[in-house]
């Protein structure tokens, strides 16, 4: 006599654990602003990739920032993959520190397509204006 | 005619042959993933490899697959957010086929196989459904325009290339300016109606993708099942060549399916993708 238990795990276990991080995704998607094409939400091939965010800071440059510091390009790549007030706040702290600077003013852009104007432009999704004394 | 004789016996088995082309699949891709935390993966392999030459028959463990699981979950641990999302698929088959060895139910395996591609193919059809971008046909709008789509058909449609290609350096020259500036690039159409051919398109690929879970579920073995996921995956490695995690569908399709011929097909693709995944031509 098989284990009921057992076959419904057997049966659907898999099937499960798929629903579970798919639920996670769209958890973090909702919460923390998770592109849909990472986390196991399926979601690639339904927006532009989060590599087209742009990240502008007055007065630096993002390239160069990303060169001189691995943890500043860590902080900056979060930033584009999961644009959020924490993540661009972290990252703003982290430039501050390294660099030294008294503040900073960094801005998070988002790429908008329109077929019908046949136009591609950035739209500011958020922006901070740190002082090193903040925090 | 002896080789026909062996592949032919080898597909009466589908359950046999796409572990094997899985098993394909899976090692090229830790191949490829090797280098990070290349420090955890060596002691995992150095294990497995040891303990594959001393205890594989003495003990009735997967010694290989169990090896190749710890490889991809050391990847999912350190970059849960940043893998792709056919490396959350390929964990969840692994550990199916894993559980297979020990179960030996094959109606149990495409239970799991089939309720997965289900789950997959309807999540992927809701975050479509989700995303204004993509229902009003804005993102092929702007994947077509840059050349990212249909790329080794570009070449038919007269000057689509040289169009795609001034498309990019604009840009290009729009990245490097200051955002604050609000400048905006003007796309040329690399066809007439672009904006309504994405719109019917985007459409097509929601319908289609639903026609396809739909009959997973409901016809997990038929005939007309396979075809459409067949014509599915095919048509979206024309779209681009994501053979990752096209391959990995095929890999469920040749499960599910029964009809020799399909299995033809499945292995066709499977096999073609394998290739364009370890020559890194196509998309891990």
């Amino acid at each position: 006599m098989p284990n009921p238990f057992k076959e419904l795990i057997l049966k659907f276990g898999v099937p499960s654990l798929a629903v579970i991080i798919i639920a996670i995704h769209f958890f973090m998607a909702h919460t923390q602003n998770l592109s849909k094409w990472k986390g196991g939400g399926y979601g690639m091939y339904t927006e532009l990739h989060y590599v087209y965010n742009h990240i502008h800071i007055t007065g630096m440059s993002v390239d160069s920032l990303k060169k001189s510091s691995p943890s500043i390009k860590k902080a900056l790549s979060k930033v584009l993959l999961m644009p959020n007030r924490r993540n661009l706040q972290k990252a703003g702290e982290h430039i501050l520190k390294i660099t030294k600077k008294d503040s900073i003013h960094i801005q998070l852009w988002k790429p908008s397509v329109s077929s019908k104007q046949q136009s591609y432009t950035r739209v500011l999704a958020d922006e901070l204006y740190l002082k090193n004394t903040d925090f | 005619m002896n080789y026909f004789i062996f592949i032919k016996d080898k597909l009466a088995n589908p359950i046999a042959i796409s572990s094997l082309l899985l098993l394909t699949m899976v090692i090229s891709y830790c191949v490829i993933m090797a280098e990070a935390h290349w420090q955890w993966k060596l002691p995992v392999i150095c294990i497995g490899i040891f303990s594959w030459f001393v205890f594989r028959n003495s003990i009735k463990h997967p010694i290989i697959w169990l090896t190749l699981l710890t490889l991809l979950i050391i990847d999912l641990y350190y970059n849960y957010f940043r893998v792709a999302n056919h490396h959350f698929m390929l964990v969840l088959v692994v550990i199916a086929v894993i559980s297979y060895n020990y179960h030996q139910r094959s109606a149990i395996l495409i239970k799991n196989i089939q309720l997965l591609l289900v789950v997959v193919i309807v999540t992927s059809v809701v975050q479509k459904l989700i995303s204004p971008q993509f229902i009003s046909g804005d993102f092929y709008y702007y994947m077509m325009n840059r050349g990212f789509l249909f790329k080794y058909f570009m070449d038919i449609l007269p000057q689509s290339t040289e169009i795609s290609n001034a498309n990019a350096e604009m840009l290009s020259s729009l990245k490097t300016s200051d955002p604050n500036l609000g400048q905006t690039v003007i796309f040329k159409d690399i066809i007439p109606n672009l904006g309504l051919v994405s719109h019917v398109f985007a459409w097509t690929t929601i319908a289609m993708e639903l026609l396809v879970a739909t009959a997973l579920l409901l016809k997990p073995k038929s005939n007309w099942t396979h075809l459409m996921l067949g014509l599915m995956i095919f048509g979206i490695l024309c779209t681009r060549i994501e053979t990752g995690f096209m391959g990995l569908l095929a890999i469920c399709g040749l499960m599910l399916s029964k009809n020799r011929y399909l299995k033809w097909i499945y292995v066709t693709i499977i096999s073609a993708c394998i290739l364009l995944v370890a020559t890194r031509i196509g998309l891990h």
